[in-house]
This record gives structure tokens, sequence and C-alpha cells, in this order.
């Protein structure tokens, strides 16, 4: 099924390095904008930094809002990465090799951007690092009961895997560019990032051992990051509708769901921007919305068993907060919004093979999901915190202000803006990868039928 | 000591006079609400009287619950803090270090009796009200929590003024000497005309309901309460808020007699 | 994978003995395994008499048991039990043969129909299934139920829901099973009706089975096609049937078991108890059934892995539950914790938590362990062991919540301080778990006299996909072909 094209490793190394050693012409001004508009939120945290988290819209009851939102939505786009490299690595799946690289990388800075939220919004950040296992001063430990430090050590483990995973899957690449960089000073840094790699068999093997090594290493941390994170709210009993055992696997498919559409349209992207329609087949786009209507589904199981349950205790309070999230002007509109654009948009295009390998069809399919799993943290987050529940002296509202849109969109910027800066400096497209595939391709025929087979050691 | 202070709320007697909200504020240095305050939904009040309707027009009753932090047992709010800014001490206080304090919100978030309160602004008075500020009581700097701590500094005053006179702190020589108790007692209770709350070492009886024992016999006039009121499950008016959520709070309302109850049982003999 | 390498028609002969080495010729695979398939061997009988006195055992059992009464839920517990043990341990297993075939890995050819096969004990599930819709009192008689009944509108929904849908649910699991087996089976029914005896039983089955399959592209097209909507549909059958079970069965006879990821453990449960039977499964064909050129060290690794990631699987979904219960401290989710977990069977539950995650995390870690012809079937025993255990406790611990069907009895929450005791069994109950086991075996060994219980064509289209060594610059290599 899949149609091949099969090219030598000339052509590879020319097409691939091409945003490396040369510039594609929009490539200067998208990153001037991008860093206006991270320069742009920087201040803005400044601001909030200096006057004190008044300038939010947060509120008596309503204490986590926009922040919150954003650090589950980035931490649910950097399972991407781990699930499309890890997993499909260890099964090997054929179709991962152009798209490993730029799903690793999305995951490393979605992290990072995933990170600022939470350091932003608490009360002193300034002393943020009180958080890890690390107080000379204070002579206090961090309390290990708290989710909110199984949360930095979970992520900050992840973060060090995942840029490891990249990093392993990078030298062979940055060997490739060192041979053929023409500036003696990006020859020397080249050199010195690719430690010294000189294509040996024993290199090889450590390389490719490294990582598997590290995919299924980093697979349990990707389980547990966002298992601690969905038990951010689970544990919380003073919330309604956060309680709710569900929560771990909800989360992680839900992220997965938010991830691999996120893949799928940086794989768009890259057919547009950067012409790589010749690594990136329609078979790829074909493959990738297979993986989604399937975990599309599950998710959407997930959902359905959680808003079972909810009801199913028949509470007053949880029936209360059911209602405020489907009927109850604006959250109504954003459920219909977030069930829409999450699901059924989606999943019955995805249905058609046409949408299926059409890379502008996917684009849009992916960018509906994002904005549909970003209303879905939304909508778990804040009708929850109004408090529609005993004691309902403290109903609440919640009304983002600008410093707080504008250091959402700072986040955005920044994994854009970092994939950009990366584009530049290394090859999205792991070059070794593609080239082991095409090596090993072998074809024959059975009857009418060609058969691709691949090769074993 | 093995104290474990709790308060009884007589709801039968609050009028929501809400002398009780203007103590504590004076007491515990908490910046002034002012209108804009209430419109963010961010005004501080350690203690607030809720007032809620019940009924149809034209039988309509206030009902007024003052509510403040339940210092419960198992709270909620102490596990999750990951800087050990709340916990809980040996004299069942649930307490905030606001040193500690990062501002994460997540024990505010925990709470279901919303009695934590954020910092959003840094507190202000105005010049007029500088030199009131209670010197023994911390002024909170904004992005930490504060919620109402039973009037600790108080109980610390107190215990040591006791040692010195009576050379004893224990709950029982301090509530034998009226003075001692009323300087004990936290703001709100000295400030209450109905005698709505009632302060004191409820050690024993929390331990035996959480225990899920018989109530052993009271010590104090406030176990006396307690014993009378929580025992009896049929005719006791004490109840917990939220008991359900298993959370044991040291606070024990009393709930509100109607006339028409009394009537009522009555004409019933 | 480096280990398929080794089935190589061209490959220099293998030293290692556990792997298996299928013959390359197409005639050779077919004539063999048919001929597995016309001939009966001793194990078979001997096997057959000792699940056949346990499956009587079972029949008296459940006798002695009708005398107590269908209204005394309590002493059911056990036989409920069993009967999720039937649905958890057997109805997944073609899961194995389903989930590889979708991912085109070749070592699930030998054990695919194996697996499929074991669909087939569906129908004991069923018919054990029937004295349970009597077992369990209807919606009003005021037990808590996910369809809202409501008991001032008993029309609304009728009072017999959960019973309903459920036996739904679990034909509609058979049929599409049978269906999925009858499917794959069909090109091996022609394969044996060629063959068998002029006259016998098998010619004559095989030949009505076959429903007329000459082999043309159109056909194969057909199977293929049918295959994949009916393994699709099978997992979902098998969610939908976890769900409704787990819910309508089990959790709302507890007040107070709020649990929404329940439903999924109990498949996921399936799931691990599933790729237990089947390395069980194959090491017994291997090891008593002559079937050691088939099946060899690939088979079971595979499945050990797959074992192995459904551990730590059973061990997150069931930390998932447990944690946010623990760490919320209702009373009503303690009662629930100590009702299940830290009370009466606290001691079934170390069992449990030991045999289904603990040995197999650090047995199956261990490569020697792993990749073994032995290690995994021992830790599959331990599994379907566990699982056993795991049914029991959850089952009869719900079982035993006094006032079920006491419409008096309208319990939100469980009371902390009246648990009930643990029920241990009495020698009917015994009984009734020997008969589970043998009627289990016996099911599976009759079904294996209808439909051949070795997938011959996917054997040949793997002779096909084989396209043996290949110089490869310095070395030689083995190319495979994977269908895409």
């Amino acid at each position: 099924m899949l149609e091949h094209v099969q090219l030598d490793q000339k052509t590879i190394n020319k097409d691939l390095l091409g945003g490396v050693l040369g510039t594609p012409s929009w490539w200067l001004p998208t990153v001037l904008f991008l860093t206006l508009v991270v320069f742009t939120g920087l201040g803005a945290f400044g601001y909030m930094m200096n006057k004190g988290l008044g300038v939010t819209g947060l509120n008596r009851p309503v204490f986590w809002g926009f922040f919150l939102v954003n650090f589950v939505f980035w931490i649910g786009i950097s399972h991407a990465g781990i699930m499309i490299s890890a997993i499909l690595r260890l099964t090997q799946a054929e179709w991962r090799r152009p798209v490993t690289r730029a799903a690793e990388v999305m995951t490393v800075f979605s992290l990072m951007a995933a990170l600022h939220t939470p350091l932003f919004h608490v009360g002193r950040p300034w002393r943020d690092f009180w958080v890890f296992p690390y107080d000379f001063a204070r002579g206090v430990w961090p309390n290990v009961r708290s989710p909110f430090v199984w949360d930095p050590s979970a992520v900050m483990t992840y973060l060090i895997g995942s840029s490891l995973f990249v990093f392993i899957a990078l030298i062979p690449d940055l060997a490739v560019v060192r041979d053929r960089a023409k500036n003696v000073w990006v020859k020397r840094l080249y050199s010195g990032l690719c430690l010294g790699w000189r294509g040996t068999p024993r290199q090889w093997k450590l390389q490719a051992v490294a990582g598997i090594l590290l995919s299924a290493l980093v697979l349990p941390v990707f389980v547990s990051v966002h298992s601690i994170v969905s038990w951010d709210f689970a544990v919380v009993i003073g919330v309604e509708g956060w309680h709710s055992t569900i929560f771990a696997p909800y989360f992680i498919i839900g992220a997965i769901h938010s991830g691999v559409s996120a893949v799928a349209m940086l794989m768009a992207l890259g057919v547009w921007m950067w012409k790589l329609d010749k690594y990136i087949r329609p078979d790829h786009f074909d493959a990738i919305a297979r993986l989604l209507i399937v975990v599309a589904t599950t998710w959407f199981f997930f959902f359905f068993l959680e808003w079972v349950f909810a009801l199913y205790t028949l509470e007053g309070p949880e029936i209360v907060l059911r209602e405020l999230q489907v009927f109850q002007w604006p959250y109504s509109a954003l459920f219909i919004v977030f069930i829409v654009t999450a699901y059924f948009i989606p999943v019955p295009m995805w249905m058609f093979k046409s949408v299926r390998r059409s890379a502008f069809w996917m684009l849009i399919t992916t960018i509906l999901v994002n904005v549909g799993m970003w209303l879905e943290r939304f909508i778990i987050i804040i009708p929850g915190l109004l408090r529609r529940q005993p004691l309902t002296f403290d109903w609440g509202t919640y009304h983002p202000s600008i410093v707080e849109i504008l250091i959402v969109a700072e986040t955005f910027a920044f994994v854009a803006l970092g994939m950009l800066l990366f584009s530049k400096l290394f090859p999205l497209i792991p070059l070794f990868d593609i080239k082991e595939g095409m090596t090993n391709r072998r074809e024959f025929k059975i009857g009418r039928l060609t058969i691709p087979a691949t090769v074993r050691e | 000591m093995a104290e474990s202070w709790g308060m009884i709320v007589d709801l039968d007697r609050c009028t929501g006079c809400q002398a009780c909200v203007v103590a504590c504020q004076s007491e515990n240095n908490i910046p002034i609400n002012e209108e804009e305050h209430f419109n963010q939904r961010r005004a501080i009040q350690w203690i607030r009287v809720e007032r809620y309707w019940e009924g149809e027009f034209p039988n309509v009753r206030a009902r007024f619950v003052p509510i403040f932090c339940q210092h419960c047992s198992d709270a909620p709010c102490e596990p999750v803090c990951p800087v050990y800014a709340t916990y809980h001490n040996s004299e069942g206080l649930n307490v905030q270090v606001y040193n500690r304090c990062i501002g994460t919100r997540f024990c505010a978030n925990g709470c279901p009796y919303h009695a934590r309160f954020f910092n959003f602004w840094e507190p202000e008075w105005p010049e007029s009200l500088t030199n009131q500020l209670n010197p023994d009581v911390t002024v909170r700097s904004r992005g930490i929590m504060e919620k109402c701590t039973f009037c600790i500094q108080r109980i610390r005053r107190t215990k040591r003024a006791a040692t010195k006179s009576e050379g004893d702190s224990s709950a029982e020589t301090i509530f034998a000497n009226p003075e001692l108790e009323r300087a004990l007692s936290p703001a709100c209770v000295n400030a209450c005309p109905t005698d709505t709350l009632v302060f004191g070492d409820l050690f024993e009886m929390l331990s035996a309901r959480r225990a899920g024992e018989r109530l052993p016999k009271p010590k104090n006039r406030a176990q006396e309460i307690v014993r009378r009121e929580l025992q009896d499950a049929e005719n006791g008016r004490g109840y917990r808020v939220l008991e359900e959520k298993g959370t044991n709070p040291s606070v024990i309302y009393l709930s509100k007699v109607d006339k028409e109850t009394v009537e009522e049982a009555v004409s019933h003999g | 994978m480096a280990s398929s390498a080794r089935a190589a028609p061209h490959a220099p002969r293998h030293a290692d003995p556990r792997v298996a080495e299928p013959p390359t010729s197409p005639s050779e695979t077919t004539g063999f395994l048919v001929g597995k398939h016309l001939r009966l061997g001793d194990n078979f009988w001997r096997a057959v008499a000792v699940f056949g006195i346990f499956s009587i055992l079972g029949v008296i059992g459940f006798v002695v048991r009708l005398g107590d009464g269908m209204g005394e839920t309590a002493a059911w517990g056990y036989y409920v039990a069993m009967f999720s043990f039937i649905i958890t341990a057997a109805s997944a297993a073609p899961m194995v043969a389903i989930a590889p075939r979708m991912a085109n890995s070749h070592w699930r050819r030998p054990i695919s129909r194996a697996a499929e096969l074991w669909s087939v004990v569906g129908l004991l599930s069923l018919l054990w299934f029937i004295p349970i819709l009597w077992i369990l009192p209807p919606l009003s008689d005021g037990r808590r139920s996910l369809w809202f009944f409501d008991m001032n509108h008993p029309n609304l929904v009728p009072s017999y829901t959960p019973h309903i849908w459920a036996s739904a649910a679990i034909l509609g699991l058979v049929v599409t099973g049978l269906a999925l087996v009858w499917v794959s089976c069909l090109p091996d029914f022609a394969s044996i009706a060629r063959r068998a005896p002029e006259g016998s039983f098998q010619r004559r089955w095989s030949l009505w089975m076959a429903r007329g399959w000459q082999g043309t592209s159109r056909q194969w097209h057909m199977v293929k096609r049918r295959m994949g909507i009916l393994g699709a549909f099978y997992f979902m059958m098998l969610v939908f049937v976890h769900f409704l079970i787990s819910v309508d069965f089990l959790m709302t006879l507890v007040p107070g078991w709020i649990d929404a990821l329940y439903p999924v453990t109990h498949a996921a449960n399936a799931l691990q108890a599933a790729a237990a039977t089947m390395v069980l499964t194959a090491w017994i064909l291997r090891t008593f059934c002559g079937y050691e050129r088939y099946i060899g060290l690939d088979q079971i690794w595979g499945l050990g892995k797959l074992m192995f990631a459904l551990s730590l699987l059973w061990f997150w979904f069931w930390f998932s539950s447990f944690n946010v219960l623990w760490y919320g401290k209702m009373p009503f989710e303690q009662a629930v914790i100590e009702l299940l977990i830290t009370g009466p069977y606290l001691w079934v539950f170390m069992a449990v938590f030991m045999l289904v995650f603990v040995i197999p995390l650090w047995t199956l870690v261990w490569n020697p362990v792993r990749h073994s012809l032995w290690g995994p079937p021992l830790i599959a025993v331990g599994i379907l062991v566990g699982t056993f255990l795991d049914r029991i406790r959850l089952y009869v611990a719900a079982y035993s919540v006094p006032g079920i069907g006491n419409p008096s009895v309208h319990k939100h929450v469980l009371d902390f301080d009246h648990l009930p005791k643990t029920v241990m069994p009495d020698i009917w109950d015994i009984f009734i778990m020997l008969g589970a086991i043998g009627l289990i075996a016996l099911v599976y060994m009759a079904a294996s006299r209808l439909f051949p219980i070795m997938n011959m064509w996917e054997q040949r289209e793997l002779q096909l996909y084989d396209r043996g060594h290949a110089p490869y610059h310095r070395a030689h290599v083995r190319v495979m072909g994977k269908s895409e």
C-alpha cells in the first residue's frame, strides 16, 4: 500500500539539510514575529510578578484558571513525541521514520512551555525551587504527599529523558552537517556536538541500543507524568467533578489524542512550509489518521465513562456541575465547540480516505482537535472551581484577564519559535533513519501483488 | 499539652450582626475590604456570616451561618501543600506558616469549606489605620494563603501569662479563670453579643468522635455542650458541616430551632 | 525482531531446539496439520477424563446450591465469581490473534487459531449466565443502578434493564466470536474436506462448514475483510460486555463504590488473563500435542512480552483507582477500600497483587526468564490463579453486602462499622470452582475437534512472505515481507 519513492543518499542530504544549510525566505519574518509575542508574554509575566496575581482574572473560589488549563494542554501535547517515537520504534512501524524527530522536539519544547505556566502562576514565583527536594537553608523538605511535588519531579525527569532521546537520535545527522559545513566555526560547533561520530559499527550499535533503551525507559515516565498531572485534580475532594478515579487514564488518552494530532499537524506544516512531500507521503498521513481514529474513539469512551459515573452518584452538586457545563452560558457554547471539534467533526472526516491522504485536510482537522482539547481542559477545570455546591455562598465567576491571555499566547509562540530555531540548527527529519528505511527496503512480487519487505538482522 | 481546640456555633443564637467579622478583621491585621475587592471576589474575611434564604414568600426566613476554618483533624488542605506551609500542630490547630507558602493555592481547592484566602494584592491600610495593626500578628504579603488561626497569638500569649501567674498553662487552669479565658478566646468569641460562639478544649470529645466511640464525661463547658448536643442523634442539635467528607472538623454547629417546630413538639406532647 | 529470522527456509540449521522450524513446503504443512486434526492422541482422552470428573462435580455443586434457593444472593457469590472468571480468562483470548494480525506480526500465525477458538468458550459463559438472571434482583427491588431507575416512575426504565442488556451483549459477543472463528476457518475446512476419509464425520462437517470455498481471490479478499471487521467488532463487544458486567453485576451491589475506571480495569484484567491463557495454550500445544515444529520460542516469547506489558497496565489501572479513593479519605470510599482490599479479603488481595503484578514484573523483566520456554508459562499459571482469586475477592465481597435484594434497604454508602465478614467457600462452592475449570477445558477441547486448532493458511502465507537470506553489504540478513 505504501507507494514509495526511492531516493539516493545525496538527494536526501540535500533535501533534508536544506533548512539547516540554507534559509527559507519566510523563516526570518516568522521568527521575528514569534519573538515579539514571546517577549510580550514575558513582559506580561514581569508585570504580574511586580503587581501580584491581582492582575489576572483569578479570584475566590476560581483559584486556578487559564494557567493550569494551559499547563495540562502542553503536557498533553508533549506526550505525542514519546508516543510516536518510543511505541512505534519498539513495534517497528515503518511509517514512523520521517515523523519521529519533529515529534520528539515538539515534546521537549512543549514540556518547557508547560513548565512556564505553573511556575508563573504561583503567588511567589521566586520561591518555586522550594518544591524540589533541595533545601539547605530552610531545613524543611518538600511535602512528598503533595501532587505538586510529584509533578515537578516527573516533568523534569521526562524533560531530561526526552532531551536525551532527541540528542541520541541526532548524533549521526550532526556528523553529516559537520562534514558539509563551510564555515569553520559552524564546523567546530557540530564537531563538538556530534561527539566524534565516525559511523563505525560499534558507534551505530551503541546509538541503536541507547535509542531502544531510552524508548523503553521513557514510556513509564510518560505514563507517570500525565497521571500525576491528573492527580493534581483527582485527589482533591473539595471540588465537585474532579474526584474521579478515571482521571489518570482519561488524561493520558486525551493527551495522546491531542499530541498525535499535533504531530499530524507538524507533518502537514512540513509538507507545506519545507516542501518535504517526497518524505512525508499521503500514506504517512493515512497511517497517522487511522491511529487517530482509534485514539479518539478510546478517548471518547473514557469521556463517556467519566460522565456516566458522575451522574450515577445522583448527588445534587455533581448534577448541578454537569448542568452548568452543558446548559449554562458561556460553558454551554464552549462545551458544544469542544465536543464537536474534539470528536464529532474530525473522526467522521477521517473515515474518508481522501481526507486521510490530504495534507490540507489533516492540517485543518488536527488544529480543530487541539482547539477542542484545550477547551476540554477548560471545561474540566473552571466549572468545577465555580463551586456550585454545598456552602454555596461563594459561587464564582471567571473572566481571564489580558495578562493571562498574553502569557498563554506566549507559550504557543515559544513552542513555535523553539521548533523554528531548532530547524535552523538541526534537520527536522532524521536523515539516518530515512536512509536506513530506504536501504532496508526490498520489494517482491507474489502473483500480481507487490509486497514491500524489510531487512531483519 | 494535648489540647484540641474547638469551637461551638449555636445557630439558634446567631443574629447575623457581623460583630465577629469586624473583631476578626481588626485582631488579625486583615486588609480593609473595599468595594472593589468584593466586586473582584477577592475580599478576605477569615470568618464570614453566610446568609441563606429559606422558604417561600411570605414565610421567608434568613439563616445565618458563620463559617471559618474548621480546623479539620483530617484536613484535605494539608497533604496537598508541596512546601509544608500548612500542617496540623499538636494542639489540633491547622496552622499556616506564611513564610513557607509559595502560593500554589492547591490547599484552597482542597478545602470544601472555602475557608482559605489568597492575597491577590499587597495589603494596604489607610494612613489613619497604620497604628492599629496588631503587633502580635504577621502582616501577610501578597502571593500567600491565609485563613482563620483560632487566634493562635492569643492562645500563645495567654498560656505564657498563665504559666507566669498560675504556674500552669493547662486548659483547665485557664478556663477556671474568667480573665484568662477571655484573653485566650478568639476575638470573634469575645465580640459575639449573643454568646453564639463558644471556644474550648474539645480533645476528649473529638478523639472519641473520630474513633467512633461514645463521648466521655465532659471536662469543661464546651465539652458539656458538645456531649449534650452531639451524642444524641435524635434530639441533639449538634452537627458538623460536610461531615460526610470525612474531614473531622473541630467546629460543632448547633442547628436553629424554629418557633413552629417547638410549637409542634409542645402540642404533640 | 531478531528471532523471526530463525524460521527461515534457507537459514542454516539452527542449534537452538527451542525455536520452532515449520516445514517449508505448503503441501507438507497442510498435510501435517490436517493429519494432526484428524487423529486424536491418548493425552486428549486423559484430559477429557480428568476435566469430565471436574465438570460432574461442578454440576453437583450447582444442583446443591440450587437447593438454597435463588434469593440468597450471598450464597451465590462464588458461582458469579466463576462466571466472571470464565468471561475474563477466555473471552479476551481472541484479541491475542486479532491485535497482532492488525499489526502484521508474523509470530502470531501458529497460535492465532488457538486464540480465536477461545471464543467458543463464550457459549459456556452464556449458559453459566442464565441462573444469574434470577440470582440478581431486579431494579425495582431497590438496588442502585447505572440505568437511573426511578422508583416513582417504574415504567420509564424496565426493572430488568441490566439483565436484558447484559444477556444481549454476551450473546452478541459469542455470536461475533463464533462468526470470527468460522470465517477464519473457511480455507482450512476446505483443506480438511479434501483430505479427510470418505464418509467420515469430519469430512461431511468440514465440507458443510467450508461453504463452497474455492480459494478465488474474491473469496480471499472477502475472508480477510470480514476477519478485520469481525475482529474490530469483537473488541468493541468485549469492552461493552465487561462494562455491563462490571457495573451492573458488581459495582452497583456495593453502595458507594463509584469508580469510573473500573469497567476499563475489568476489561484490561481480561486482556492480561487472555495473554496468560494463550501462553499456557501454546505451551500445552507444544509440549503435549505434538506441535513443536510450529510453536516455539517466538510465540512464547512474544506472548510473554505482552503479559509483561499488561501486568504493568494492571498496576497502573489499579493504582489510579486506589490512589484517588485512598487519598480523598472520604468515609464511604474508605469503607469500599476496606471491604475490597484491606479488610476481610486482605490476604486474597495480597496474593492477587503478588501473582498478577509483582511476580510477573520482577521475573519477566529478566531476559533469561522471558526468553525461555518455561518462564512465561510458569508466570502465566500465576497470573491465571491471581485473576481467579481477584474475581473471587471482588464478586464474593460484593454479593455478600447485605440488603441487595431488600426493597427497604436503599443505601447509598456502605456502613463502615457493619462490613460483611469474609465468606469462605463451602464444599459445594469448591465443586462449582472445579466445575468451572473442568467445563472451560472440556468446551475448548470439544471446539478443537470441530475447528482445526492450527491456522493452516496463515502458516502457508508466512512461507510467501519469508524471502530468506540475502547478502547485505558485508553481512547476511533476512528479508521479510510486511503486508501493509
